[in-house]
């Protein structure tokens, strides 16, 4: 067993409390990403259990051993940093055997260890080589590499592939999912890109000024939001948000002179905040301007379009609907032009209430 | 073919280069190129100040005599000693004393200040400090022995300790500059490297020589280029902590070109001195500069 339990962690540096109280469980052999904008705390987080910075307060266990007190060789854990940190004057070779030899491991066993593993990554024919006559993308290649010969109970990265272009950014995503297929070890992957969360992801953290917001499957994440700040986090475009008041005993919603009648489970839920103020959430792709949404029970109110984005396999237009803007995905060969009036169809099942003040989910 | 002026007029890169380049190798002609030309013209006179009979050509006899001279070859085998002695040491002092800088203290500016006093130190000055600290009666080095029930000795007056003495002084006269370089070159390290070594299981130890000491080695070379070169013309030091004595025991080349020019007005055979302590120097760069060389290629 080598899940990682995080419990009531606090950090503080000098008068700063950066992390406040964190609780996470992250089982064996899965694969769980932090995600959250710029300075929300996601390295330090991922640093303490690696053990690289000390914590203020709470228990970091991995595989049932507390590890507060360890230092990072001690944890049997492997990191791979944002820089990749190979060591220059070391070859390929040697960077990736250098943890081995630390440990006094058996030449033979070494050679062979690393030739796996360079094979694995394809980069068996770089192994003689100095890391400054690599690329970016077989650095990386060399950093993953240079985890895996040591076999660890548990790998950590730390936006590893935010140095990279977007094309081999696909690529290598691609490649850490078959590689966590391949090795089922734990991994605990830090990224700002909800793209990278979404797609490599068994669970998701997403954090905020140092608290989590969320810890679910990005299924979960995506179409139940515990909060506006992960609803919003979530989906390119992000999810649109329209401000109003709960009326008529939380059944309707009201922004101006839009009205929506909204579902019944919705307004249950909502109930005690009648008259409030709330936002109403809804996705992109679960609003329609043309036939598209048939099937569903929507709401329909009227809208003007403002702007179409054509990108090729779907076209995102803005749209106004009373005084605030949403945008909304259609098929390419939608016929409207700027300016003209329209019916906005919202999927009822996929409406989303948030309270305004707290950004709570209200809902059953 | 267009005249200069024109080339002047509109130069192409070639030409402005060499334009704005020449008052730089005008000053350096002037200022270096000069003054190596006269001091090797010059070591082929006969130039006696003291006789006022005039310079004589004499072709390479002053080499001759110099080959044959003991004292010449007692102040290189001083200077090579002292070298040998105070270039390994004043990097393992520096490197020690670097080591201490770079690590992360509250306040940096007290430790960076100490670092820099005995570097900022005149020479004379620092050779004088010491020749106090080793002087028989009234220094602390002899007061520290007597306590801890030693006879008070004479430092200076004997070969081996005087040579010591004047070692210990300059290496801590020059490891401060030593820590400088090195400091510089530590704090391009990137902290990543320690924190992968770290999680790759190298200890404190295994980390100074896996990760510090090799990314270290192009500030190590510099700073050992520059600190052999003054090595090899330490001078104001033993000048002043012993003039050379006992006898000539810790008299070094520089030392006794200006004895053989200054004191003896022998500006001839000075000169020729002069162009051995040269040639010393040029060998012992040419050897440091194929080093590097070599490392890049590498
Ligand atoms: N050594 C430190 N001393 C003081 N404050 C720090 C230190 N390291 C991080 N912080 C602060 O802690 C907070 C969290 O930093 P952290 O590096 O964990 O953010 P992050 O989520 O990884 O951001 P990014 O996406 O930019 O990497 C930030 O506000 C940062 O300023
Ligand atoms: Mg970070």
């Amino acid at each position: 067993m080598a899940g990682v339990e995080i419990r009531q962690i606090v950090k503080r540096f000098g008068d700063v409390e950066v992390i406040h109280g964190i609780n996470l469980d992250i089982r064996d052999g899965e694969f769980v990403v932090f995600v959250g904008p710029s300075g929300c705390g996601k390295s330090t987080l991922l640093r303490m259990i690696a053990g690289l910075e000390s914590t203020t307060g709470g228990d970091i266990l991995i595989g049932d051993t507390r590890v507060n007190e360890l230092p990072p060789r001690a944890r049997d854990i492997a990191m791979v940093f944002q820089d990749y940190a190979l060591y220059p004057h070391k070859s390929v070779f040697e960077n990736m055997a250098f943890g081995l030899r630390l440990r006094k491991t058996p030449e033979a066993d070494i050679q062979a260890r690393v030739k796996e593993a360079a094979a694995i990554l394809r980069i068996d024919h770089l192994l003689e080589r100095k890391p400054r006559q690599l690329s970016g993308g077989q650095r990386q290649r060399v950093a993953m590499g240079r985890s895996i010969v040591r076999n660890p109970k548990c790998f950590l990265f730390d936006e590893p592939l935010s140095n990279l272009d977007a094309q081999l950014r696909n690529e290598m995503r691609t490649e850490i999912k078959k590689l966590h297929a391949r090795l089922g070890k734990t991994i605990i992957y830090v990224t700002h890109d909800q793209v990278e969360a979404m797609t490599l992801a068994d669970r998701i953290a997403v954090l905020s000024g140092g608290r989590v917001m969320q810890y679910a499957t990005p299924d979960e994440i995506y179409h139940r939001p515990a909060a506006k700040f992960v609803a919003g986090f979530t989906g390119s475009p992000a999810m649109n948000f329209l401000r109003g008041t709960l009326a008529a005993g939380a059944e309707r919603f009201d922004a101006g002179t839009v009205q929506i009648v909204l579902p019944k489970s919705l307004s249950s839920a909502a109930r005690a905040r009648v008259g409030q103020a709330v936002e109403l959430g809804i996705r992109p792709e679960d609003i329609a301007i043309a036939g598209d949404l048939q099937n569903y029970a929507t709401a329909t109110v009227a809208a003007s379009v403002v702007v179409l984005e054509p990108l090729g396999a779907e076209t995102l237009v803005t749209l106004r609907i009373g005084e605030q803007e949403v945008v909304c995905r259609t098929r390419p060969d939608v016929s409207a032009q700027p300016g003209q009036t329209v019916e906005a169809r919202l999927r009822l099942d996929k409406l989303h209430l948030f309270d305004a003040t707290n950004g709570v989910a209200l809902r059953s | 073919m267009k005249s200069w002026l024109d080339r002047l007029r509109d130069p192409s890169e070639r030409t402005l280069g060499v334009i704005l380049l020449s008052p730089a190798f005008a000053l350096l002609a002037l200022i270096v190129v000069y003054p190596i030309g006269k001091l090797f013209y010059n070591s082929f006179f006969d130039m006696r100040l003291s006789g006022g009979q005039g310079s004589k050509w004499i072709g390479w006899q002053n080499y001759a005599d110099m080959i044959k001279d003991g004292a010449f070859w007692d102040a290189t085998w001083n200077t090579v000693l002292i070298t040998l002695i105070t270039v390994p040491g004043a990097l393992v002092v520096g490197l020690a004393l670097a080591l201490l800088a770079n690590l992360p203290f509250k306040r940096q500016w007290p430790v960076r200040l100490a670092l820099l006093l005995p570097w900022a130190l005149p020479l004379a000055f620092a050779g004088l400090i010491w020749a106090w600290f080793f002087h028989t009666e009234y220094g602390f080095i002899n007061d520290v022995w007597v306590r801890m029930g030693g006879e008070p000795r004479m430092w200076l007056l004997s070969p081996v300790s005087a040579f010591a003495a004047i070692c210990i002084a300059i290496i801590w006269k020059s490891s401060s500059f030593m820590a400088l370089i090195l400091l510089a070159g530590l704090q391009m390290i990137p902290k990543s490297l320690y924190e992968a070594a770290e999680v790759d299981g190298a200890s404190r130890w295994q980390q100074f020589w896996q990760i510090t000491v090799p990314m270290l080695m192009p500030s190590i070379v510099v700073a050992l280029i520059f600190r052999t070169i003054t090595a090899l013309q330490t001078f104001d030091i033993p000048y002043t902590m012993t003039k050379g004595g006992p006898g000539n025991a810790t008299e070094t080349l520089a030392m006794y070109i200006h004895k053989t020019t200054i004191d003896y007005l022998d500006v001839g055979f000075g000169s020729t001195l002069a162009v051995g302590m040269f040639v010393l120097s040029m060998i012992l760069t040419a050897a440091y500069l194929r080093h590097i060389s070599r490392q890049e290629s590498a």
